[in-house]
This record gives structure tokens, C-alpha cells and sequence, in this order.
């Protein structure tokens, strides 16, 4: 079953690189919001091993972050904002005492 | 990764290629050459039959075209990360590589 | 045009270099068909569909969309299905795509609170079947890494210049999908039909780092080139 819905607030998890995830370091520790549910996949940190059809597969979500979320220096207006999706292992419920900027 | 050292044999295309200059948003209106398409279909065969990972290869490019072959131009950089890591996985030598090149100079100053 | 213009009939630079990496390309697939790693068949098949795309495909999704609500709804709502409309099966050429094109599909549409722009910071992950090869600067380090963080400047640097109230929102496309930009229709299109909006549609304008203009055809351009400079011309803008 889904972890996360829409409207969800997830922080993405900062976790050691592995060698073939697809997840950028910009993201890692940054807050976001769910905007859209995605297909379970097959994860890149299987399929780049070619395990099309025994990888695990997980549920995928597009998150978005306001630009001055992921940037503190972001020079442009605090409207601007970025998405990219995610595999469910990369994203925890954002804490209580957690905020975007 | 680091410690990855150039290729003698891919080094040697440098001359005729010439350095990069692009240090801006490179060349907007360059034309893509035939072996440039060639080489992305040869990029798309290794990865769809195991050999080198899309976006294992594009990881190379990047690190080897930012470090040992960073003076060439952007647009070699598939040709070079390619020819690099199947060397480097073993799939042909650098010695193979250089015969075969200089067949395919025979053979293209031929007729 | 300016006097920077380039002459199409200009020979294409570098010219030793090209035959050099002519040799490499192809001493590099020889061998790696000499060892058994893909067949001269493989290649072939991979070269055929990658020159069958071109950007017309986005073009022609755009352009019905805009004529067409309905389909419109349906392009928004599942891009990969709505494809095959315009005769674009994502599932090419080997029943799974391509390696570099995965097979899901979204499109985003620009609209006054909100541009669009796609980029990839991992590599240069690219909605292929629609708009074919990516041009070269959207593979560049440059173009992948300031985008994500100052999308104003990169869009300034295209000649786009979009007013503050208007949210820019980037798509880093580093996972499953991929994606295209719908622009919004301009002005001054009233009536035209589905061919005439479709010209005006250019890879740029579904990139995101343009916008479509009425008086802008990637047909009056010259062949493969010049587009981007044009619209940096218009809006008085440039590198």
C-alpha cells in the first residue's frame, strides 16, 4: 500500500550514495509536498542491474520543493518552485517542527 | 574513480579535434555529426544488451569529461566515456583498439 | 539576420576532428560486434528509429491539444497513450523503448501563474520519440546544473524573460518519466489550423526555454540550426 498522499509534507532521506540510485544531492534532507501519486516501478537501484522483472518494485511519487527550500541563496521569487520524482524508500513524513522555508 | 588516467589512444585524437573553447552555454546552433548520432545508437545497443548502463555511462562522462579528458569538446565526450569504460571492463584492449583504428584509416583512405 | 548569423552553406567545423571520431565511433562498434556484446542488426535498428524522430511529433501533440479539448484532457492525463494519437508508440523501437527513453510520459502545460521547464540534472534524460535528439546544450553540465538553481538567469540567457508573479517551475526528470512542455497559445493564433500552430511550436517553446510567437516558425529557420539564436533576437535578449 501507498505510504504517502497527495498533500503530503516528505523530506527526503539523506542517505550514503549507492552506486546507482537516481536520487540528486540537492534533494537529500530538503522538504517537500507530494503532488502526485505515480505507478509502482521497478526501483533504478535494481533495474540498473538489469532486474527488469524480479527488481522490487515500489510505489513513486513527484515532489515538489519551493526553490528557496532546496537554495538558500536562490536569487529569484519565492514562488518558484522545482519537482522531481521519488521511489518511497527516499522519503520520510516531515516532522512536526519541520518547515519549508 | 579518481584515480582514472587517460587512454594514450584516446588522447590521441586531441589534435584533430582540437581543445574545447565552450565555457558558456556551448554552441547553440552546432550541427550534430553523422558519427555523433552513430555513437548514441552504439550507446543504446550496449546499455540494451547489458554491456554499459545508460546511466552508468553518463556518469562517466561526466567525471571522465570534467577530469582526464577535459580538454576535449562537449559533444566527444560519449565516444571518449564509451571507448574508456569498455577498456577499462575489459571488453577489448587498448592495443585492439588502436589496430582497429588503424585498419579503418586504411580502409576509409582506400578507393 | 545578424551578422552573426550562420551561413547554412558554411562547412561544419572541425572537420579532421570528425574524421578522427569517425574512426573511434566506428572502431568502437566494431568491436564491440567482433565480441558478441550487440549485433550490426542491434545498431541499425537504434540508428532507424532515433532519425525517425523529430521534434514535429511534440509539435503535432501541442497543436491538437489546443485545437481540441478533449484530446487535450486525454494528452494530460496519460501522455504515453496519448502518443500513439500522433502515431507515437513509446514502447519503440524494441517493444520496451530504448534504454535511454523510459516509456512513461507526462506532459506539462504552461499557464499564466505558472512556466514550466524540463531538465535533467543526472544525465540529460529527454522525451525522445516526441522531440528527438536533445540539443547539445541541454546535455551540457552547464545548462543541467544552473537550471535547477537559477532557472531566471539560464531562461534569461535563452532571450526569456518572465515576470516575477509568474511561478517557474523546473522539472528535474532524473527518475521514470519523462516529460514536455505545453505552451500556451499566443495571441494572434485565432483560426489557424492545427498545421499552422504546429510550426509555430518549436523544440524550444516544449523544452520550455522558449515561448511559441505567431511571426516564428522553426520552418523558416534554417535547416537544424538557428532557432534558439532567433529567439533571442526577437526578445532583444541573447548570451
Amino acid at each position: 500500500m501507498r505510504r504517502f498522499k497527495v498533500g503530503d509534507r516528505v523530506v527526503v532521506r539523506d542517505e550514503t550514495t549507492l552506486f546507482h540510485t537516481r536520487c540528486q544531492g540537492y534533494m537529500r534532507g530538503r522538504i517537500g509536498t507530494v503532488v502526485e501519486d505515480r505507478p509502482a516501478w521497478v526501483i533504478p537501484e535494481d533495474e540498473a542491474w538489469g532486474r527488469d522483472e524480479d527488481g522490487r518494485h515500489e510505489p513513486f511519487y513527484v515532489v515538489r520543493f519551493k526553490q528557496t527550500e532546496l537554495w538558500a541563496d536562490y536569487a529569484g521569487p519565492d514562488l518558484d518552485t522545482l519537482e522531481s520524482e521519488f521511489s518511497e524508500r527516499w522519503l520520510e513524513p516531515a516532522g512536526e517542527g519541520e518547515h519549508s522555508v | 574513480m579518481s584515480s582514472e588516467t587517460p587512454y594514450t589512444v584516446l588522447m590521441d585524437t586531441l589534435e584533430a579535434i582540437g581543445e574545447r573553447d565552450d565555457t558558456d552555454l556551448p554552441s547553440l546552433e552546432r550541427v550534430r555529426t553523422p558519427w555523433e548520432s552513430r555513437m548514441q545508437a552504439t550507446c543504446e545497443c550496449l546499455s540494451w544488451r547489458g554491456a554499459l548502463d545508460t546511466l552508468e555511462r553518463r556518469q562517466a562522462e561526466d567525471l571522465l569529461g570534467e577530469t582526464v579528458y577535459r580538454r576535449f569538446p562537449v559533444h566527444t565526450r560519449s565516444a571518449l566515456a564509451v571507448a574508456h569504460a569498455l577498456m577499462n571492463k575489459g571488453v577489448f584492449t587498448e592495443s585492439e583498439l588502436r589496430s582497429k583504428m588503424a585498419e579503418l584509416r586504411i580502409r576509409f583512405g582506400e578507393d | 539576420m545578424s551578422t552573426h548569423s550562420h551561413d547554412p552553406h558554411a562547412p561544419v567545423q572541425e572537420p579532421d576532428g570528425t574524421d578522427e571520431f569517425e574512426i573511434l565511433e566506428l572502431a568502437v562498434r566494431e568491436l564491440a560486434i567482433e565480441k558478441g556484446v550487440f549485433s550490426a542488426e542491434d545498431h541499425r535498428r537504434f540508428s532507424e528509429w532515433a532519425e525517425s524522430r523529430t521534434p514535429m511529433y511534440g509539435s503535432k501533440l501541442v497543436a491538437k491539444a489546443w485545437l481540441d479539448p478533449a484530446f487535450k484532457e486525454r494528452l494530460l492525463a496519460d501522455g504515453t497513450e496519448a502518443s500513439k494519437e500522433v502515431g507515437v508508440n513509446w514502447l519503440d523501437p524494441t517493444g520496451t523503448g530504448t534504454p535511454s527513453d523510459y516509456t512513461y510520459f507526462y506532459v506539462l502545460e504552461n499557464t499564466p501563474q505558472v512556466h514550466n521547464v524540463i531538465v535533467c540534472t543526472l544525465c540529460s534524460c529527454y522525451p525522445r520519440p516526441v522531440l528527438g535528439m536533445s540539443p547539445d546544450w541541454y546535455r551540457t553540465p552547464n545548462y543541467r546544473r544552473r537550471m535547477v538553481r537559477q532557472p531566471r538567469q539560464v531562461l534569461a540567457e535563452f532571450g526569456l524573460f518572465l515576470p516575477a508573479d509568474v511561478e517557474i517551475r523546473v522539472h528535474d526528470s532524473n527518475q521514470k518519466s519523462r516529460f514536455m512542455v505545453m505552451p500556451m497559445r499566443p495571441a494572434g493564433t485565432e483560426g489557424w489550423t492545427e498545421e499552422q500552430l504546429a510550426a509555430i511550436v518549436t523544440r524550444d517553446t516544449m523544452i520550455g526555454v522558449a515561448l511559441p510567437q505567431p511571426g516564428w516558425t522553426a520552418a523558416e529557420a534554417p535547416p537544424r540550426s538557428g532557432v534558439a539564436h532567433q529567439s533571442a533576437e526577437i526578445t532583444g535578449g541573447g548570451k
